[in-house]
């Protein structure tokens, strides 16, 4: 059973990261390859301070989502500026950078060594320490996130980011200060990714740089991609699908060796496939064009 | 002092190799405007089909290469017939390009993971041959790889300008769709494209691999470091790129010397944002941003 809800946790954990990305990708028009970095800055900031100053699990988390916000202004000022495959790349080029960091800074993040023992996170004296207690936890803030973000799709500056995305000229035409609504849509995608980087540290109890690699930040675009992007629905099955997928594939009773491999050629294929045939993915709204 | 003689004989090498990397990046880039992710795959693939024949089917060396390299350049070619081109007949954007292309990297180099396992493979057992020059020590592959670019890279040159097929590739560069206007076939054209780019991918995993092995995920940050030496050195311009190929060779030799190794992939990429920014045309290249030059 905790098996089951093992996976639930993890699937909370991506949605939250799909929906974040999904700001950026679905409602803004920038495709960033450099969440995975913010997912991992997320997760060290809470790790730092849970152990460190022996703050509760709220106060960090909210401080991480803003440390997190304000970290990601240095990534989002320069990429920003540039446009198609140059903001990819630049995007890209901090997941590396920033990974770098994380992995060399051993004074601060102890490096490939990881940080164990963290606590699990404890709520007016609640203390989420089963599996199945945290899948509800998980679920309780990702749908916390899921209605933040639909109120702030709905809200006038994310009709403004839409508009970014359909047509930057016609924004700017309007009078929209079109790098500082990206560079906001940046940060508050930031700040969501770290609640799933605080959610994935109390859960492991245990983090190293490895989680938060380039590869990572590819498989959570793939989720957003083959779930389809711009509205709320794509984002959250794409990670349903792409995380029940490697399970189903140790159903079939597929060695695990084979199986990780299986699973990284599944993902390709779809992304192609959906790419040529069904460019909004499974569904979502909007296609890239 | 020796030692840094020394690490920028071994960064010119390095260069050597980015700059073959780089070239068959900006074959396809520079042409389709196609961020070529895959073009990592081919890379990994290069040196896993040499793999195959020299090392597990025992055929002689020259042979395994010569029938490693046109087996790549048809897969090149059936990349860009099969994904490519069905997507460009959709009108589809370059940012689909790009995606489909990470999809295509993931699906070759997990299929090669699959087959051969995640650990390094070695070619080469045991000891290579060095040759030393007034105490700079250079093993023979590092020798062969410097050979071996500089006629290749004299071969290139010699096709961009002195071929009918050179003067093609660099009208496509120029403007695909005035091409096809004058009769030239376009969609031929790409397939070559792509495979030119292919083999030298497998040219420079080939001697990467005979000089210190290869597992199958080397492929992304080839490609990456690639990518990054087009960019730099001025898109849409040939030796632009292998000029940005030695920069970054000697740059990450530098900082290995001065850190560690595990902060070169971070300043490869700190160039490129100081370039992104700063002259995003990049180094020959003069006029327009690069990201602005039109397809």
């Amino acid at each position: 059973m905790n098996y089951l809800f093992h996976i639930l946790v993890m699937i909370n954990i991506y949605i939250i990261l799909a929906l974040s990305l999904n700001l950026l990708v679905g409602y803004t028009g920038l495709l960033s390859l450099c969440h995975a970095a913010l997912y991992g800055i997320g997760a060290y900031i809470t790790t730092l301070l849970l152990i460190h100053t022996g703050l509760g699990f709220l106060p960090s988390l909210l401080m991480a989502m803003v440390g997190t916000a304000l970290i990601s202004l240095i990534v989002s000022i320069p990429s920003t500026r540039l446009y198609g495959d140059y903001f990819v790349l630049a995007t890209l080029g901090f997941q590396i950078i920033i990974f770098a960091v994380l992995y060399n800074w051993i004074s601060v993040t102890r490096g490939p060594y990881g940080i164990p023992g963290i606590p699990r996170p404890a709520i007016f004296g609640l203390i989420f320490n089963s599996v199945p207690a945290y899948f509800l936890f998980s679920g309780i803030l990702a749908g916390l996130c899921a209605w933040l973000l639909y109120l702030i799709k709905t809200s006038p500056f994310g009709r403004a980011l839409k508009t970014i995305r359909e047509d930057e000229t016609a924004a700017a035409a309007f009078g929209k200060n079109i790098p500082r609504l990206k560079n906001t849509a940046f940060a508050i995608s930031a700040g969501f990714a770290a609640v799933s980087g605080a959610l994935f540290a109390g859960y492991m109890q245990y983090i190293d740089p490895t989680s938060f690699t380039v590869m990572e930040s590819v498989l959570i675009l793939s989720i957003l991609i083959i779930g389809g992007t711009g509205n709320l629905k794509g984002p959250v099955i794409g990670a349903v699908v792409m995380l029940l997928l490697p399970e189903i594939l140790r159903f079939l009773g597929m060695p695990d060796s084979i199986a990780a491999n299986m699973r990284q050629i599944i993902y390709g294929l779809v992304l192609i496939i959906l790419l040529r045939y069904k460019q909004e993915g499974l569904a979502g709204v909007y296609r890239f064009q | 002092m020796q030692l840094f003689i020394q690490l920028m004989m071994n960064g010119i090498v390095m260069g050597c190799l980015y700059a073959l990397i780089a070239l068959g990046f900006a074959f396809v880039y520079n042409t389709t405007r196609i961020f070529h992710i895959a073009h990592g795959a081919l890379y990994v693939a290069g040196v896993y089909l040499f793999y195959t024949f020299y090392n597990v089917l025992e055929v002689p060396l020259v042979v395994s290469i010569l029938i490693t390299l046109p087996i790549l350049a048809l897969i090149g070619g059936f990349l860009d017939w099969s994904v490519h081109q069905p997507l460009d007949r959709e009108n589809s954007s370059l940012l689909v390009h790009l995606l489909s292309s990470l999809g295509i990297y993931i699906v070759i180099v997990n299929l090669i993971a699959m087959i051969y396992g995640n650990e390094t493979k070695i070619i080469f057992p045991g000891i290579q041959k060095t040759f030393q020059f007034g105490g700079i020590i250079l093993t023979s592959i590092q020798l062969l790889t410097a050979v071996v670019f500089l006629i290749v890279f004299a071969g290139i040159l010699l096709l961009l300008h002195k071929t009918d097929l050179g003067k093609k590739i660099r009208a496509m560069r120029d403007d695909p769709e005035l091409l096809s206007v004058l009769g030239v076939n376009t969609h031929g054209l790409r397939l070559i494209v792509f495979s030119l780019g292919a083999v030298l991918a497998g040219i420079a995993s080939i001697l990467t691999g005979m000089d210190v092995g290869m597992d199958p995920h080397i492929g992304f940050s080839a490609v990456l470091n690639g990518a990054v030496a087009v960019i730099i050195g001025g898109v849409g311009f040939f030796e632009g790129a292998a000029a940005g190929g030695f920069i970054i060779g000697l740059l990450q030799s530098l900082i290995i010397w001065q850190t560690s190794a595990r902060w070169e992939e971070a300043g490869t990429f700190l160039l490129l944002i100081i370039f992104l920014l700063w002259r995003p045309q990049g180094l020959f290249s003069s006029g327009q941003r690069a990201e602005e030059v039109t397809v």
